[in-house]
Order: C-alpha cells, then sequence, then structure tokens
C-alpha cells in the first residue's frame, strides 16, 4: 500500500510541509496578515530607487612600494578634490601581485584629467585602464552605508541591495510604505560630516580637517539645559584624534580666541579675526561655533582623557539629520540618481493589485478546469488534476515564504504560467495512460507512466533553459517570474506529476 | 452542453508543400511586417516601452480632464490613459526628460498613486540584456532539442516552429502597437517553452512510437490541442479578468501568450507535422 502510493505520500507530506512555511514557524516570518507571505512593493506599496554610483576607476595600477595614504593626499591634490574621494586599493597580501585599484569618487573629473593625475603622482597609468564605474568593494560599503542610513532614518523594512547589470552595477534601495521623496532625500547625498577648523593665516584663512564619520563616536541628540541649542553628542574615537585635536587648538591659538567667530553661513568669514569650528556637511559648511568652554578642558588636558564634544545644530531636526549622517557613515560617492529608476506605488493600490490579482488567479484556475472537465467529463479524472496543480502553486507558496521571497506581480504571474504548463503535463500523463485498452496490471501502467514522463521531462528541461537567463540576468522584475518558474516546474516534475500519475493509477486500477 | 472534440484532419489529403505554404506563408507575412516597420521607424520594428526607453509613467486622481492634464506638464505627455476601473485616475507617461513631472503633478494638486522614473542610459542597459535573454534561452532550447532527437529535420521542425511561435506575436505586436515591455519579454520566453510541450509531444509519437504515422499525429493531436487550449483558455481570462481590474503587467503577458498558442497550433500542426511527414516517408526511405 504504502509502497504503491509513496509518490502521493511524498506530496501530502509536502503540502503538510508548505502549511508549516506558509501558516506555521517554518516560515521566514516578516509577513503581514493570515499567512507568512511576505509582499514586494508592487503588493505592498512603497518606493525604490535603483541608480549607479558616480566615479570612475583604474584598473589594474602597478602599486609597487606606494602608501595609499599619501597616494591618496597626493592624487586628490592634483585633482583639487578632498582626500576622501580617492580611494587606493591593494591586493590582498596572499595574491602574488602588486597590483591595485584607484578609484575617483566625483562625476566632474574627466578620464584624461584622472590619468594625469595617476601619472603625476608616479604611477604607471593611462587612460586605456580607466572606466567609468566604481569597484564591487566600494558599492558593498555604499550598501552597507544606505542599510544603517535606513534603519537610523526609521525607515522600518526598507534594504538596500547591489544588483549587477550587463555592463554596470547599481545600488537598489527600497523602501516599504514611504514615498518617493522621502526615498530620494535618504539616498540623494553621500551624507559626508566634517568638523572643519577655521582660523586666520598668512594671507587669509586656513582650513584643518579635524574630525569626520570615522573619527567621532555619537551618544545621541541632546539640548543644551543652559542655552535651549540643540545638537548631537559625540566623543572622539580614538586618543590619537583628541590628542591631534588639542594641539592644534592650541597651536593655532583657538583657545586664547575664545567666542571669537564671525561667520556668515554661506559666505565665509567676517572680518580677519575669526577662530570657528565649522560643519561641513557634502563640502557644505552648515554650521559655524566659536571655541567656547571647551578651551578650559583642552587647556587642562582633560579632553585627550574624556574627549566629550557637542556639535550645534539649527533646530531639533537638523540635529536628528545630523547625528543619522555621524551613525551611518558617509556614502563613499553620490547616488547617480539622474541616470536610474525610481518607483513609487501607494499602499492602497498595492493593496487593491494584492486582491486583484488573487481574483485573477481563480479565474485563470477556473477556466482551466472548465476546459478539462469538458474534455474528459470523467470526475475522477479532471477533478484530482485541477487539485494537483492548485497543489503545485500550494507548494510554491510555502516555498516563497520557507526562503522569505517578497512577491510581486511578476511572481504571480510566474504563477499562472504554472498552473498552465503544469496542467498541460497532467493532459499527456491522463492522455497517455486513459488511451487504448484499459489498464489493467501496474506494469502496464508503468510502462505508459514512463513513456509520458519522457516528454513531460524534456519540456520542462527546455522551460528551464529558456528562463535560466532570465534568473541570472538582473532584469529587475523579470528574475522573480524566472525563478518561479524554474522552481515550479522541478516541483512539477518531481513531485506533483508522478503524484498525479499515482491517483490515476488507483482510478484506473481499482 | 458544449462538445470538445478534436477534428480528425484528413492529413493524406494535402502534400507537404500544401501544409508548409501557409504557415511559412504567415510567417513572411509577419517578418515583412517586422522589417517594414523597422524601415519607417528606423529604430525597432516593435514599439519599447518605458522599461526600454526611459521616461516617466505617473497614475494620478484628478477631476481635470485630459486636456487640462495635458497643460498642466511642461514635458510633452507620450499619452493619456483613464483607467476603466476608477473613475477620475489616468496613466500618463512622458519620454525621457530633464523635467520633473512628479514635482509639476504634485504642484497642480493631482495624487500620484504610483510612479515610475527611468533614465534613458539605464532602459538601454534592459534592451540589450533582455534581446542577450531572449537569444540565449532560445538557443539553449535549440541546442536541447537536437540533444534529444539526433537528427536533423525533426530537431529543426522543433525550432523552426519555436521561432515561429515567437516572431508572429511580435508581428501583432507592432501591428497592434502593443509596446514591448519587460512583462511582455517575460511571455516570449515563456511561449519557447509552452510551444517546445506540443512540438516534443508530436516528435516523440511519430519517432519513438510504433504505428501508423497518421494514427501517432492523430494521437499526438489529440493530447497536444487540449494542452494548447488549456493554456489558451487561462491566458484569456488572465488578460480579460487582468486588464479590466488595470493589474501592470499580467494583461500584457497573457494577451502575448494567446496569440502565441494559436500561432503554435498552427505551426505544430501544419509545419512540424509535414516536415516529419516527409522526413519519415521520403528523407528516411532515400
Amino acid at each position: 500500500m504504502i509502497r504503491k502510493n509513496w509518490r502521493l505520500i511524498l506530496l501530502v507530506v509536502l503540502v503538510l510541509g508548505g502549511s508549516l512555511a506558509l501558516f506555521g514557524p517554518l516560515g521566514a516570518g516578516g509577513g503581514e496578515g493570515p499567512t507568512n507571505l511576505q509582499y514586494g512593493l508592487e503588493l505592498s506599496g512603497g518606493a525604490s530607487v535603483r541608480a549607479p554610483l558616480v566615479g570612475m576607476t583604474a584598473d589594474p595600477v602597478d602599486l609597487e612600494g606606494t602608501s595609499g595614504q599619501d597616494l591618496e593626499r597626493n592624487i586628490a591634490e592634483e585633482l583639487g578634490l578632498s582626500p576622501p574621494t580617492i580611494e587606493v586599493r591593494y591586493p590582498d597580501s596572499d595574491e602574488a601581485t602588486t597590483e591595485g585599484t584607484v578609484e575617483v569618487y566625483n562625476e566632474s573629473v574627466t578620464q584624461a584629467e584622472f590619468a594625469a593625475a595617476l601619472q603625476a603622482v608616479g604611477l604607471d597609468a593611462d587612460e586605456s585602464v580607466i572606466e567609468a564605474g566604481l569597484t564591487r568593494a566600494t558599492y558593498d560599503t555604499a550598501e552597507r552605508v544606505l542599510d544603517s542610513k535606513i534603519n537610523a532614518g526609521g525607515l522600518t523594512g526598507g534594504d538596500a541591495s547591489v544588483t549587477t547589470g550587463a555592463n554596470q552595477t547599481y545600488l537598489t534601495v527600497e523602501v516599504p510604505n514611504a514615498n518617493r521623496s522621502q526615498v530620494l532625500e535618504l539616498v540623494g547625498d553621500p551624507g559626508r560630516v566634517q568638523i572643519v577648523g577655521l582660523h586666520p593665516a598668512e594671507g587669509g584663512y586656513e582650513r584643518v580637517p579635524l574630525f569626520d564619520q570615522e573619527t567621532l563616536n555619537v551618544n545621541g541628540v541632546s539640548q543644551n539645559q543652559r542655552t535651549g541649542q540643540w545638537g548631537v553628542d559625540v566623543s572622539v574615537a580614538t586618543r590619537e584624534a583628541a590628542q591631534r585635536f588639542s594641539t592644534i587648538m592650541q597651536e593655532e591659538g583657538y583657545t586664547d580666541n575664545q567666542g571669537q567667530c564671525n561667520y556668515e553661513i554661506g559666505s565665509g568669514p567676517d572680518g580677519d579675526n575669526a577662530y570657528c569650528l565649522l560643519t561641513v556637511r557634502n563640502g557644505e559648511v552648515v554650521d559655524a561655533v566659536s571655541m567656547g568652554d571647551l578651551a578650559t578642558t583642552i587647556e587642562s588636558g582633560d579632553f585627550v582623557e574624556d574627549p566629550r564634544y557637542f556639535i550645534s545644530s539649527n533646530s531639533q531636526e537638523d540635529a536628528r539629520e545630523l547625528e543619522i549622517n555621524l551613525r551611518a557613515g558617509a556614502l563613499p560617492s553620490a547616488l547617480d540618481v539622474e541616470s536610474g529608476t525610481n518607483y513609487f506605488l501607494q499602499p492602497s493600490l498595492a493593496q487593491d493589485f494584492k486582491f486583484l490579482s488573487l481574483v485573477t488567479g481563480v479565474i485563470a484556475v477556473l477556466a482551466v478546469s472548465l476546459t478539462v472537465f469538458i474534455r474528459y467529463r470523467e470526475p475522477g479524472v479532471a477533478l484530482p488534476m485541477i487539485l494537483t496543480a492548485g497543489a503545485e502553486v500550494y507548494l510554491l507558496l510555502g516555498f516563497a515564504s520557507l526562503i522569505g521571497l517578497a512577491l510581486d506581480l511578476s511572481h504571480i504571474a510566474g504563477f499562472i504560467a504554472v498552473i498552465g504548463t503544469g496542467v498541460d503535463d497532467l493532459i499527456i500523463i491522463a492522455d497517455e495512460i486513459l488511451q487504448g485498452e484499459r489498464v489493467s496490471t501496474g506494469r502496464v501502467f508503468e510502462s505508459r507512466f514512463r513513456k509520458a514522463f519522457w516528454v513531460i521531462g524534456a519540456a520542462a528541461a527546455t522551460t528551464i533553459i529558456a528562463m535560466s537567463p532570465l534568473a541570472v540576468l538582473s532584469l529587475g522584475d523579470l528574475q522573480g517570474f524566472a525563478i518561479v518558474t524554474i522552481v515550479g516546474v522541478l516541483l512539477g516534475v518531481l513531485v506533483t506529476r508522478p503524484a498525479y500519475g499515482n491517483i490515476l493509477r488507483n482510478v484506473v486500477l481499482d | 452542453m458544449v462538445e470538445f472534440e478534436i477534428p480528425d484532419v484528413d492529413y493524406t489529403r494535402y502534400s507537404n508543400r500544401q501544409l508548409v505554404a501557409i504557415p511559412l506563408a504567415i510567417l513572411g507575412l509577419a517578418l515583412v511586417i517586422l522589417l517594414g516597420n523597422f524601415l519607417i521607424t528606423g529604430t525597432s520594428p516593435v514599439s519599447l516601452g518605458m522599461a526600454f526607453t526611459g521616461g516617466t509613467e505617473l497614475r494620478i486622481q484628478t477631476a481635470d480632464t485630459q486636456p487640462q492634464i495635458e497643460r498642466t506638464f511642461d514635458a510633452d505627455v507620450e499619452s493619456i490613459a483613464p483607467i476603466r476601473s476608477e473613475e477620475n485616475e489616468y496613466i500618463v507617461t512622458f519620454p525621457p526628460s530633464d523635467a520633473d513631472p512628479q514635482q509639476q503633478a504634485q504642484a497642480a494638486g493631482y495624487e500620484v498613486i504610483s510612479s515610475q522614473e527611468r533614465a534613458a542610459s539605464f532602459g538601454a542597459d534592459t534592451q540589450r540584456q533582455a534581446f542577450l535573454g531572449i537569444g540565449a534561452a532560445f538557443l539553449g532550447m535549440a541546442l536541447l532539442v537536437f540533444g534529444l532527437f539526433r537528427t536533423f529535420i525533426p530537431s529543426i521542425a522543433v525550432v523552426a516552429s519555436a521561432f515561429s511561435d515567437i516572431v508572429i506575436p511580435v508581428a501583432l505586436m507592432s501591428i497592434f502597437d502593443i509596446p514591448l515591455t519587460l512583462g511582455t519579454v517575460a511571455a516570449l520566453l515563456m511561449l519557447i517553452g509552452y510551444s517546445v510541450d506540443s512540438d516534443l509531444l508530436l516528435n516523440n509519437h511519430i519517432l519513438r512510437r510504433r504505428g501508423d504515422f497518421y494514427e501517432s499525429t492523430y494521437r499526438a493531436m489529440r493530447t497536444g490541442v487540449t494542452m494548447t487550449l488549456t493554456s489558451i483558455a487561462a491566458m484569456t481570462a488572465m488578460t480579460i479578468a487582468a486588464s479590466l481590474l488595470a493589474i501592470d503587467l499580467l494583461p500584457s503577458v497573457g494577451i502575448i501568450l494567446v496569440f502565441g498558442l494559436v500561432a503554435d497550433l498552427m505551426n505544430t500542426y501544419l509545419l512540424n507535422v509535414s516536415l516529419l511527414r516527409y522526413y519519415k516517408y521520403e528523407a528516411v526511405a532515400q
């Protein structure tokens, strides 16, 4: 009994497993509603932005005997940029090569200028090794930063990911229940924050970079009890950085010129005796403060022991934004939103789509059922056919919850395609077994079933081959469609279609 | 109740030449249409959707009339289509430009229900990948079919009818001005799978089974036509339902599959059958 019906038993076991994944503890979780299913933007609403990072890469460049920091500073100087916009990457130490890469995170530099700058600092590189686009390592950094920006910004459920296209890499940011401008604001600028000192020097003013996101730890947003000023409490991450800061403050005269900062945001220092600590965001000065009580702790040496610092802001909102930027770190380069895509769907319409696509699926199944009933007129053949095709989709839904696949419209199209091919194959099995004289023994049944299976196997292999380019290429929407179809075909060939044969065997051999 | 009988076509009454003439003529016509359209437009035989050209698509809600909507935007409006199931909702598309239609829509007090924006360069990348995908899928299918049958004529019969099954719907897209979108690309790839199903079945019955050619053909037809009709029923239902309910993506997938499956009926049982008959009675006999 069990030996004869093992295919059917396997199906039942998997359907139970699928139920556990859909409704029970096996699912990846995080879904809303009664099931563990998760929905993508098209079925839940929200916004997404997909765009490349600006910049270019010289690869390969022989870096033997060079120092990364010096190189970055010198190349930046040649190009008139700030050092963080140049990234030098050395090969892994276990690799027997001295060739690495140099990236520039800026869109206004031309390839010729970049090549000239590389040659000027003594690197052997010309335009032929320079290409638009950045390294995978940079994209991975950007992905990490965006992920923490999304979380720090309170946009729950959002996610950043890297996708590789035919000849370009993109960052995709998806945030459910957000709108387009929220997402664009989040990813629109690199979010680079620097604290820069400004003091009088020969022939004008000198600027000294003091801290950036890497050298500051964030303690939180707070309001000064006395002045009511909003800002972010930070502490300097390393003793070296704190020591360096103390030294500069004392040698350049900041501590002797407390309260001396006449600075007009947008135009610059007033007069010739300003000592300011500037907050610079993405290269623009957003705030300028003078040296205050800090001078005392710096002079006494207490600052190096307990290097806490307060970055003031204009409002609570600005302080909050500053905090997000400080916590998340800076994107290595800006996202080129103009050469990407963005997508927004109102959550209420997405809810409609979810329901309506279910309706569409049911209508498609009804159409199939009707055709099959008209053709076979025997419930014993037709009914199991519909149930089996239904089980196939049910198993697919279970699979989707198991791996936490976020369903979109393309997946729904895939489900309907799977019902189509599934029923086709069941028709092949039914016709093969029901043809000619009645099947009277198990042996005849097995032989006919195997014949039917040759066609089914070959057709399944073709469908999988036809879909696999889509599963690999990053055509966005279509990847999901292809994956669902391939998994559906595999489930069909390995589980549900043999099980249908098993049911027919019981029907015809009784 | 409706009767569902697969017609027993009397193939003996027609020569191979006669049988092949119809599908080849239609395939030829399809190719001429595509070539003609390509020469007229100079860019692409079918109109490309936003996914491939770039541009902006907005779904907005407003009490304004269509001409009023058109005047609201600085940028050229490519098309405005009302949504059948919702009053006062329109889908407005724009070609790629520097203007920001979304901002203008919001400024005019329209409610933006959904929006999609694609840079032209991004579209070009998608286009390359889509053609690469279709090409790779077709090549993979052809290699597999040749590997399965290991003889030229039966294999080429399957590949040729799959080719025609894709070209005919593309020509119909060009006639009915259905733009190529990601959904229609998926449908064209799906057609490769569906098309090969019934062809494999026919080849299998004729080449790998004992029995009379016409008897085998009839058996394969009974199963194959049922399969294709079932799929056509499913896809027609999906197309009608999804377009009435104004769901993205699904209607275009459905309509292409319906076109392709109808073409498949013709190609399998006229083109493929006659090539196999030629193979069985003439090529093998020599």
